[in-house]
């Protein structure tokens, strides 16, 4: 497997270093050829330098591309919004060789170039697509059968498709495939693939993202889903902190919401504590406990073969 | 400076269209929001109303819209353009000019939490680019000034 640069993005290092903790800790169990390089900034983010500035956002996507491109290496990251930032710019500039000259000529003062030769993962469809699920199961010493999962994508993982072209932007399957290796039910619902909403946090609209989040967490509440299930430090700041504000306020909905790296951890026999989960502000316990509880029940085979081969009141 | 940015073609078939509408997060749960409007009001050279509306940046950029748009153009390209002339004009919410700065001042949205990586037995974080990105920033600058931007 080719080496791959792991791009960690602001929001994990500045706020969820559980989700780095994680996240290196299922990178090792897997011996995958991961690497921490120098020199990377902020992605950037879109809806904030975008918005503002079309050519320096390109301009800084562009250098950090630039970083791996060096080096022959490939990226990961475990943040939709990094990856899908980085993949938008360098779909544009392999588009419009006018503009990557333009963008190249600056990146040349200060020692870089844009190739694009780097390809550009998000950790989920990576796991699905490279690592494999036959490689997963192998790695599993518990599975979680008996779990009901909800997935959330999140936007980004998989859109905007033309740049990313790793999964059906309308229709996602891969995340889906990763929990039913893992054992699990992936729940059908009607807001699955429905935005968290965070980004109405960062234009002070503090009221309105309470509501993005509430509208999907009443969803699962009421088909009983046992944890919300996600890769993206966004929508995981959505769905835990927030969840967690509305509970203080007393509405309660009690949805444990792990990270993809924290459930494949789980799977691997590591604890909620090594993992980092204590850290979350909505309590994972509820999820942990069901689990535990499912492990002590004889299985469905032991349970028949007792029944078939237990006491008989007919002979 | 709205031409550069924004096909007028295409937002004229969007008029015609719609489809996205019903995809939209933001059309379904926050009243009010419709860029069917903006897009009617740019194609008839009213813009400008728009400018401070929140609701340009009630938006989300989840690519819904473009994902389902037969054009694979999307009612978030009109959104955006109106975005970002309200920035230039600096009428854009407080929240989004904190963030900006702190991304031109230090390359980032926020500094690793050291304590925490220590709690966590996480390495040292790796070496910013944020000189070599000031640099870029400033070449930027000098360019556009050339152009008389
Ligand atoms: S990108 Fe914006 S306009 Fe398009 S569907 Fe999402 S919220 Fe609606
Ligand atoms: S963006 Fe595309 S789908 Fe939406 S109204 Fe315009 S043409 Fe129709």
């Amino acid at each position: 497997m080719k080496e791959f640069a792991v791009f960690w993005g602001c929001t994990i290092q500045t706020r969820f270093p559980f989700i780095e903790k994680s996240t290196r800790t299922v990178l090792e169990a897997f011996g995958l050829p991961y690497r921490d390089i120098d020199g990377f900034t902020c992605c950037p983010e879109k809806s904030l330098v975008n918005n503002i500035d079309h050519a320096a956002f390109v301009l800084t996507a562009a250098r950090n591309v630039a970083l791996v491109d060096e080096l022959g290496y490939d990226l990961v990251s475990p943040c939709t919004g990094c990856v899908s930032n980085l993949a938008t710019v360098s779909c544009e500039l392999k588009a419009n060789p006018k503009e990557k000259d333009s963008v190249n000529g600056m990146l040349k003062e200060v020692g870089r170039e844009f190739t694009g030769k780097a390809k550009l993962h998000h950790l989920v469809p990576f796991f699905h697509d490279t690592v494999g699920l036959l490689a997963i199961k192998q790695k599993m010493k518990r599975d979680f059968s008996g779990m009901k999962i909800a997935l959330h994508y999140g936007c980004h993982m998989i859109r905007p498709s033309h740049a990313l072209r790793n999964d059906d932007p309308l229709n996602p399957q891969k995340f889906d495939n990763l929990i039913r290796a893992m054992g699990a039910e992936s729940l059908q619902f009607l807001t699955k693939l429905m935005c968290c909403g965070q980004g109405l946090d960062r234009i002070d609209e503090h009221d309105r993202a309470l509501h993005f989040a509430r509208i999907k967490l009443r969803e699962l509440k009421s088909i009983g889903a046992d944890a919300l299930v996600l890769c993206c430090p966004s929508c995981f700041l959505q769905f835990d902190n927030n969840q967690f504000l509305m509970e203080k306020e007393g509405e309660r909905f009690g949805i444990p919401v792990i990270y993809f790296t924290e459930l494949l951890g789980l799977s691997m026999g590591y604890t909620a504590e090594e993992l980092g989960m204590t850290s979350h502000r909505v309590d994972c316990e509820p999820f942990i406990k069901k689990w535990e509880s499912l492990a002590n029940k004889p299985s469905r085979e032991a349970a028949i073969e007792e029944g078939l081969s237990g006491p008989n009141l007919l002979s | 400076m709205l031409e550069a940015t924004l096909n007028m073609k295409l937002l004229e078939m969007c008029s015609k269209c719609g489809a996205c509408f019903s995809i939209c997060p933001s059309c379904m749960h926050i009243p009010g929001y419709d860029p069917r409007e903006v897009i009617k009001d740019i194609l008839d050279g009213n813009h400008e109303k728009w400018l401070t509306s929140k609701h340009i940046w009630q938006c989300l950029e989840c690519h819904h819209c473009l994902e389902i748009c037969y054009q694979h153009y999307g009612f978030e390209n009109a959104m955006t353009a109106l975005r970002t002339i309200a920035a230039r004009k600096g009428v854009h919410p407080a929240q989004v000019k904190r963030g900006w700065e702190m991304f031109v001042k230090t390359s980032r949205l926020g500094e690793p939490a050291l304590p925490a990586r220590k709690k966590f037995g996480l390495p040292e974080p790796k070496a910013s680019g944020a000189e070599e990105f000031k640099k870029l920033m400033a070449l930027l600058k000098e360019r556009r000034g050339h152009k008389g931007e």
